[in-house]
């Protein structure tokens, strides 16, 4: 590793000033940081020397403000309120979040909230950070809840208890059901799991009645997918309006790699171009919820349309125009006519230099980490006011990418014991202990029923990984999606036991999942094999041979065969060719 | 001053005023209005007791001033209560609100009896007597008691009771430390203790202790005893001696644990009056001294908090080199004479005006939930509480250090200043 873990002890107490205070990353209590906040402590000075000073007057970089509640004070509140038996319990996720609210926060850390929330009166975000989730060695990535408050109430009272529901928000989502499912991915217990919290400025700026920055993103400096001109170590960046939940939930990004900032990502028509862009953007509604719930991730963010934010004024330096006279997408919005995300002035034209900063920050990220890395980041541009854009840097992770040498010819693709295979798949390596298939049953598949199909194969994904046997799981359409018409919205954890995951996309739906998405991330990291099948595809899977194969359990959607000689499954990552053969 | 008169807590409480009066050049009027309460009541309660016989007994409230806001006060259970020192808490008490800067003026009261010999329909017409020769001076907007040493919630519940049926309607903000649930406030149980340890972290942070590893030593093992040695535990800190009255061997007891006392399964040990069970205690491991013992312990704090004039000037000498900072959790447990010797031993005292102070102020916010019929939740409570008392600890030491006086002379010039100030604007000095 380049640098040492920061301990808690070397970073400044918080002194109940948060704006105002000399620092700006501060911890509360005595415990440990957890991972999200142990990366920014890492990268904190790094970015505050020398990078800042370059990128000035253009860019002002910054670790946005934060303050870490540290893990002390979750261990004081869960015993102080006797919370375990409930928190380990099979109940629903919304009843152990309830009794988390019902419960009180450790006498000593209230007075720093208070003190806090007092002199603040701008949204923040309240995030977790857990020992494993995004530590430096873990792979973590979304597993618990982050809220954002508007934290915009007149009176201080207002604003204190969202910010205490927040916080116990967050502790709850350390025991949620998909969680317990991801620690038990990992192999270890939700006993051996500890939550910090920070407590964090939301980069943006407020445009009448919502607040979001003008660009979010993930950038990653290894691509999984490298198309075009593209090569795997150049990284990928995923770009979108407002913030980040679009990418790293939806899903929905302009995705571009670094090297070749002014690419467009591979598209077969304009029409493909536009229906695939950003349409919608996240936002923190700075106006009273429309149902108070203290219990939703969501309760303050809402989703505007693109036509918000042109009124809004922030589409200036982010969007094209789509002219349907000659069907050509023509750059800037001073004509009429649908808009296409593209952030065309900062990449094409280069009006900002943040391709450059990202890919310094890659480099810096890499070094530092010494592996491969993914990292967040938000950004306001704000020309009206004469300041510089500010780019918040969010998050830094690492990327587990396999080094095994693989090599899979065309040729290798084709033969009567074929399952599947694909030109396009994701991964590096080999598996020869696979007896176990659930399929989605392709007579009875209906993006209607794809909630239920979920639901069918999480409770087979929980007894498999119980029995400790790993599976490959096929479906349709994308895996992880959050629109049930577009997929099985499944999200990780309710997957966690597959080694191997076959999408066989729907025709009305695009083929590509975003990188910069957290599930994404979760596949990548937990090393499982992505094989994606396209209509144009020369691929199928043989659904003539898994029918044949003896049921072991059969739901109404979903079917589960167990083998007698386990597959061969091989990905080649520097080709993106895979192959799943039966014996 | 002459060594009765120092032991005096209403004289030694005027002395304190007088030196706050001298530094801060205060005119005759306003000293002479300040010096003493604007009113008194003593008065007999008769009680009829259980076997049938009749005892009367002693009840005092005073009003020292109410310049700021309305009267507030505990009331008492004590056999040694006398009218000075009601008149001495009472005066404190205006002091203490000023301090906190909470819109309320200083009262204070009680019975002097021994509720030990008092069975529990006895303390409660005792209770509901007290309350009806006071029902036409005492309200929330005049008056407004609360409990203090040896009285609790079920006393004040009692006192609801009887005021309300003799107005005739419901006033849950006459009194407070009510029951949670029966417009008590939630935190107000822990308030007194916690405030107390909320300033002491602050003093750390001052003198560059780390809480983590202190050592303290506890006098008094009540309400506010017991729950500043559970959060000063949770700060990192080791409770090594706490001493209380043993009301079986009529004599206090120290009981100390060189590895840190386990505070909650003391106060499973306790008795409501705050007296540890000795031999469970024994049983337990604790040794077992002599109660004056808590104060010559060798450990970095001492929290007196059990009555007034604890640390005199004949056992002021006895404080150990180690100690660096006192936090007053009694109403004025050092007398002058001892606090001229701390002084002189360059120890920080957290002076009690500002160190108790944590159960006025939940007091405070229990009548304003009383007012609006609105309960905030603990986290509500305990945060605003550890932001009014942090707030002003750091008033105090910013004055003290900006004119090199102790902490206790900074913390009288804010108050009185404030109280001298309110009575010119209402026209009265």
């Amino acid at each position: 590793m380049g640098l040492t873990v920061p301990e808690t002890s070397s970073i400044p107490v918080f002194d109940r000033q948060f704006f105002s205070g000399k620092e700006r990353f501060t911890a509360i209590g005595r415990g440990e940081l957890g991972g999200k906040a142990q990366g920014l402590a890492r990268m904190l000075r790094l970015i505050d020397g020398s990078l800042a000073e370059s990128f000035r007057p253009d860019i002002e970089v910054c670790v946005p403000t934060l303050t870490v509640i540290t893990t002390e004070y979750f261990d004081l509140f869960m015993k102080q309120n006797n919370l375990y038996e409930v928190a380990l319990s099979e109940l629903r996720d919304e009843v152990i979040a309830l009794t988390f609210q019902k419960a009180d926060l450790p006498p000593q850390l209230v007075g720093d909230l208070r003190a806090l929330i007092s002199q603040v009166r701008t949204p923040l975000a309240v995030r977790s950070s857990s020992l494993l989730e995004d530590a430096m060695f873990e792979p973590f990535a979304s597993v618990y809840a982050t809220k954002m408050i508007p934290n915009n109430q007149a009176d201080a009272d207002s604003r204190f208890r969202k910010l205490v529901e927040a916080v116990k928000f967050i502790y709850a989502s350390t025991f949620f059901k998909d969680a317990k499912n991801y620690i038990r991915a990992t192999r270890h217990v939700t006993t051996d799991e500890k939550m910090a919290v920070i407590i964090q400025e939301v980069v943006g700026l407020r445009r009448g009645p919502r607040f979001y920055p003008d660009i979010s993103g993930v950038a990653r400096s290894h691509n999984f997918y490298p198309l075009g001109n593209a090569k795997p170590k150049e990284g990928v960046i995923d770009l979108a309006l407002g913030l980040g939940k679009t990418i790293v939930d939806d899903g929905i990004a302009w995705s571009y790699s670094p090297a070749h900032p002014q690419a467009n990502p591979p598209y077969n028509t304009l029409d493909d171009l536009l229906s695939r862009t950003q349409a919608e953007f996240w936002a923190i509604s700075m106006e009273a919820p429309a149902v108070y719930n203290p219990i939703k991730e969501t309760e303050y963010l809402k989703k505007f349309s693109l036509a918000d934010a042109e009124r809004d004024g922030v589409l200036r330096f982010l969007a094209s125009t789509y002219r349907a006279q000659n069907d050509k997408i023509v750059y800037g919005i001073s004509e009429a006519g649908p808009r296409v995300l593209d952030f065309a002035p900062i990449l094409k034209f280069d009006l900002l230099p943040l391709n450059k900063l990202l890919r310094r920050l890659l480099t810096i990220c890499e070094e530092s980490l010494n592996r491969m890395v993914e990292i967040e980041f938000a950004m306001t541009l704000d020309e009206r006011l004469g300041r510089p854009a500010r780019f918040g840097f969010l998050q830094v992770r690492p990327m587990v990418v396999s080094e095994s040498e693989i090599e899979l010819r065309p040729c290798d693709l084709k033969g009567d014991d074929v399952l599947t295979a694909s030109e396009s798949a994701l991964g590096n390596g080999f598996h020869e202990d696979v007896l176990d298939i659930i399929y989605v049953k392709p007579d009875k598949f209906n993006v209607h029923h794809s909630e239920a199909v979920a639901l069918e194969i999480e409770r087979l994904n929980r007894s498999l990984q119980e029995l400790g046997r790993p599976y490959l799981l096929i479906g349709f359409g994308r895996w992880g999606t959050s629109d049930p018409q577009a997929g099985i919205p499944v999200n990780f954890g309710q997957i966690s036991g597959a080694k191997v995951i076959v999408e066989v996309a729907l025709p009305e739906t695009s083929t590509m999942l975003s990188q910069g998405s957290h599930f994404f991330h979760n596949i990548t990291s937990f090393r499982v094999f992505y094989f994606s099948l396209t209509p144009f595809d020369p691929y199928r899977v043989d659904w003539e041979w898994l029918a044949r194969q003896p049921a072991d359990r059969e739901t109404e959607f979903v079917r589960h065969v167990r083998l007698i000689s386990p597959l061969k499954i091989i990905v080649d990552g520097t080709t993106s060719r895979g192959v799943i053969r039966h014996g | 001053m002459h060594h009765d008169d120092e032991l005096n807590p209403f004289v030694s409480a005027q002395s304190q005023f007088d030196r706050a009066a001298e530094g801060l050049g205060l005119d005759l009027s306003t000293r002479e209005l300040l010096r003493f309460p604007l009113k008194e009541c003593q008065f007999l309660i008769p009680l009829r007791r259980d076997d049938g016989t009749a005892k009367i007994f002693r009840g005092f409230r005073v009003l020292h001033n109410d310049a700021r806001g309305p009267g507030k006060g505990g009331i008492r259970f004590h056999p040694q209560e006398t009218i000075d020192t009601i008149r001495a808490l009472a005066m404190r008490m205006t002091w203490k609100c000023a301090l906190i800067d909470i819109p309320l003026g200083g009262s204070s009261g009680g019975i002097a009896c021994d509720p030990h010999y008092l069975s529990s329909s006895e303390q409660e017409r005792l209770c509901r007597g007290w309350v009806r020769q006071l029902a036409r001076i005492l309200g929330p907007k005049t008056d407004v008691p609360a409990p203090e040493i040896m009285t609790g919630s079920q006393h004040m519940l009692w006192m609801l009771d009887e005021y309300e049926t003799i107005r005739g309607e419901r006033v849950p903000d006459f009194i407070t430390g009510k029951p949670v649930g029966m417009g008590g406030s939630l935190g107000r149980v822990e308030a007194a203790g916690f405030g107390l340890v909320f300033t002491l972290r602050e003093a750390l942070k001052e003198l560059q202790m780390a809480a983590d590893g202190t050592t303290a030593s506890i006098q008094g093992f009540g309400n506010l005893g017991q729950h500043a040695a559970l959060l000063f535990e949770q700060l990192g800190g080791r409770v090594v001696c706490v001493s209380c009255w043993d009301q079986r061997d009529g004599v206090s007891y120290a009981y100390r644990m060189e590895s840190g006392i386990n505070a909650k399964a003391l106060i499973d040990i306790t008795d409501p009056f705050g007296s540890i069970n000795k031999d469970k205690a024994e049983k337990m491991g604790y040794e077992v001294l002599p109660g004056e013992a808590w104060l010559t312990q060798d450990v970095d704090i001492l929290i007196p908090a059990a009555l007034e004039n604890q640390i005199t000037k004949n056992n002021a000498e006895g404080i150990r080199p180690r100690v660096r900072l006192i936090a007053e959790g009694a109403s004025g447990p050092t007398t002058s004479a001892a606090d001229e010797i701390i002084r002189k031993r360059n120890i920080l005292v957290i002076p009690d005006i500002l160190a108790n102070a944590g159960g006025v102020t939940c007091s405070y916010f229990e009548q304003v939930q009383g007012q609006m019929n609105y309960y905030w939740g603990k986290d509500e409570v305990l945060g605003k509480l550890d932001v009014q008392l942090t707030s002003a600890f750091h008033d105090v030491l910013e004055l003290s250090k900006t004119k090199s006086i102790p902490m206790r002379e900074a913390a009288f010039a804010i108050a009185v200043a404030r109280v001298a100030q309110a009575c010119k604007d209402r026209g009265w000095a």
